[in-house]
């Protein structure tokens, strides 16, 4: 009696899209997007507020330096401080650190590759559930916001080009950070706490130095993106527009590329090669 | 994937896709109107700087299909209409029909040269960009992007007198040419027009400034011709002598705004700085009425005009009024036929 073959090992897109499909509900389900859902619900209640303030002060509320705010600078504002400076490199941090910190730390990794799927691939398909997850919350909060604020003494369709340009460069933003981030994951042992050090410490502080710095930072090729102008909202935001240079379109989208490619390839070989030990 | 996980995501693509499918439509039909705020003068106020010191609109279209227009035209048969045509041969833009309105604005400190004062003009209408972007390109002009919007500028060149060498040439009257929005053409300086782009992406565009947004919404509707303004941006402008300036009353600010139709019917409307000022106006005007009226005893057609001319205001206010009939262009379309003859 001859021995049934055993089927195929599927490939590297297979693999991953079934690791995606795993993890998109965990991840979704989380308590983790509970802290999410907030991060992104703040802007559009304060769009309500901002609309209920407008219509009760006869718009007179809504003024900076005797001129009426309107909404399209209002929305580019939100952008900038709201997604742009926190949401995403934030949301980048949590989700991208904990992709295989989580498993590693919950001790589920071995279930994980003990599978006959490259190691590369769970990670792949984690980062493809990162980018889902979060494109599928923090996006629609930016849509809600634009309704709301974008009417205010402005039009839709004038901002339009500006809510496309906005949405694009987020999901670039959320992919460059995740990838990032995914790749501190996967290496360091205390990713949270280094990731957080890197946004809130080192992009700071090197977008507020001049020179060359800042290069080393996702933010300065994310921020060249922007179609609305930067806010001076604090001393530091302050001196980074005094030392601001932007790099050409191009340029950053590149850059960003480069960030993104190489940091999920050198994610997944870290994947790939590394032993995990799990603490007992 | 579980039912729970797919009711989520088709929820939030809906979100996405309805939001960019409205803004989709309010960008193609030139935007959806303020919902609290009351909207007042044209969309296209948005590209005018918060800093503009005046700024004019004029409906092209109902003023070339006045009856008025087509009264001149009639009264005028010897006058071609060449030049019309060689303009729309050139830039396939025919005047009468295919401009609906433009609104014009003096630029800002700021937007404003030394020795090149210079202005903004954005036209609603039909245009052929691509005949008009090779016809700026034949006279030398450089297309660039701006923030996402093509700028065409055309640099004329003049030779400076009593230098015929070509490094003394250099560029003067460099005008820019700008496709702002599908059907909306700018043209003006170069720095004017970005100015223009960052005032309607900043959203800090002249709706923004409460004083001139007042002037405008003072407009009474049924206008097709209007500027508005600050006096003392004017009195800058033309660069009268000291002596003069200190003579002219202490006016604030002002307003045009004339119906072109049958006739042409209109209200010039100026604020000053206070009653006494107002009333010295006042007087000022009344005198040159009196005076035209003596003078114009002898010329029907001046007469006819000086009649149609009120006076009025109180306050701090003065306004002139004036409603100059038909047959009053007919007597000017005659005079200078009989001219012509001569």
């Amino acid at each position: 009696m001859s021995e049934r073959p055993l089927p195929a090992a599927p490939g590297y897109l297979a693999s991953s899209l079934r690791v995606f499909d795993l993890s998109i509900g965990e991840m979704l389900w989380s308590r983790r997007t509970i802290f999410m859902v907030l991060i992104v619900a703040a802007p559009v209640l304060i769009a309500l507020l901002i609309r209920a303030i407008d219509a009760l002060s006869g718009g007179r509320a809504m003024q900076v330096d005797g001129i009426r705010m309107a909404g399209p600078a209002i929305f580019g504002m939100m952008i900038w401080i709201f997604y742009l400076r926190f949401t995403v490199p934030v949301l980048g941090v949590f989700y991208g650190t904990s992709l295989i910190a989580d498993e590693v730390e919950d001790k589920t990794i071995t279930y994980l590759f003990t599978r006959p799927i490259p190691r590369g691939a769970v990670l792949a398909g984690k980062y493809l559930a990162y980018m889902a997850c979060t494109v599928f919350v923090v996006l629609p909060s930016v849509v809600l916001v634009y309704l709301l604020i974008a009417p205010l003494r402005g039009s839709l369709g004038g901002s339009f080009l500006d809510l496309v340009k906005d949405l694009l460069l987020l999901a670039i933003g959320l992919g460059a950070y995740g990838a990032l981030f995914a790749l501190v994951g996967s290496t360091f042992k205390r990713p949270l706490l280094i990731g957080l050090i890197f946004i809130f410490g080192w992009e700071q502080a090197a977008l507020a130095f001049p020179g060359y710095l800042k290069k080393f930072t996702v933010a300065y090729y994310l921020q060249a993106l922007v179609p609305h102008a930067m806010p001076s909202n604090s001393a530091l935001s302050l001196i980074q527009g005094i030392f601001r240079d932007t790099p050409s379109f191009g340029m950053s989208l590149f850059w960003l590329a480069v960030i993104w490619g190489v940091c999920l390839a050198v994610a997944a070989r870290m994947v790939e090669r590394k032993e995990y030990v799990l603490e007992q | 994937m579980t039912k729970q996980t797919r009711y989520f995501m088709a929820g939030s693509a809906a979100v996405i896709v309805a939001g960019l499918g409205v803004g989709l439509a309010a960008y193609y039909t030139g935007g959806f109107p303020s919902l609290s705020a009351s909207r007042t003068g044209p969309a296209e106020l948005a590209y005018v700087p918060a800093d503009s010191p005046v700024v004019a609109y004029a409906n092209v279209r109902e003023v070339m299909n006045s009856s008025l227009r087509q009264q001149f035209k009639q009264s005028m048969p010897d006058r071609t209409d060449e030049g019309q045509r060689e303009f729309q041969q050139r830039t396939g833009i025919d005047i009468e029909r295919d401009i609906d309105y433009v609104v014009a604005a003096m630029a800002g400190p700021e937007t404003q040269g030394e020795h090149d004062p210079n202005g903004l003009v954005v036209a609603r209408g039909r245009f052929n960009t691509g005949l008009l972007e090779t016809l700026a390109r034949d006279h030398g002009g450089v297309v660039e992007e701006y923030k996402g919007k093509r700028l065409v500028t055309v640099s004329e060149r003049r030779q400076d007198s009593g230098t015929p060498d070509d490094t003394d040439r250099r560029h003067h009257g460099a005008i820019t040419l700008a496709f702002l929005e599908p059907g909306l053409v700018g043209i003006g300086s170069q720095a004017a027009i970005k100015s223009a782009i960052d005032a309607q992406l900043t959203a800090h565009s002249i709706t923004s400034n409460d004083a001139m947004m007042e002037l405008v919404s003072d407009i009474e509707s049924g206008n097709n011709a209007w500027a508005v303004g600050r006096f003392d941006a004017i009195a800058n402008q033309t660069h009268l002598p000291d002596e003069i300036r200190s003579r002219i009353p202490a006016v604030k600010t002002f307003a045009v705004m004339s119906h072109i139709d049958g006739g042409l019917t209109g209200t010039l409307r100026a604020e000053t700085r206070d009653e006494q000022s107002a009333e010295n106006l006042r007087q000022v005007v009344q005198g040159f009425l009196a005076l035209g009226r003596m003078q114009a005893q002898s010329d029907p057609k001046v007469a006819a005009m000086l009649q149609s001319l009120q006076l009025s205001g109180s306050g701090t206010t003065v306004a002139l009024s004036f409603a100059v009939p038909a047959e009053v262009f007919s007597l000017m379309g005659q005079a200078h036929r009989n001219g012509n003859q001569r």
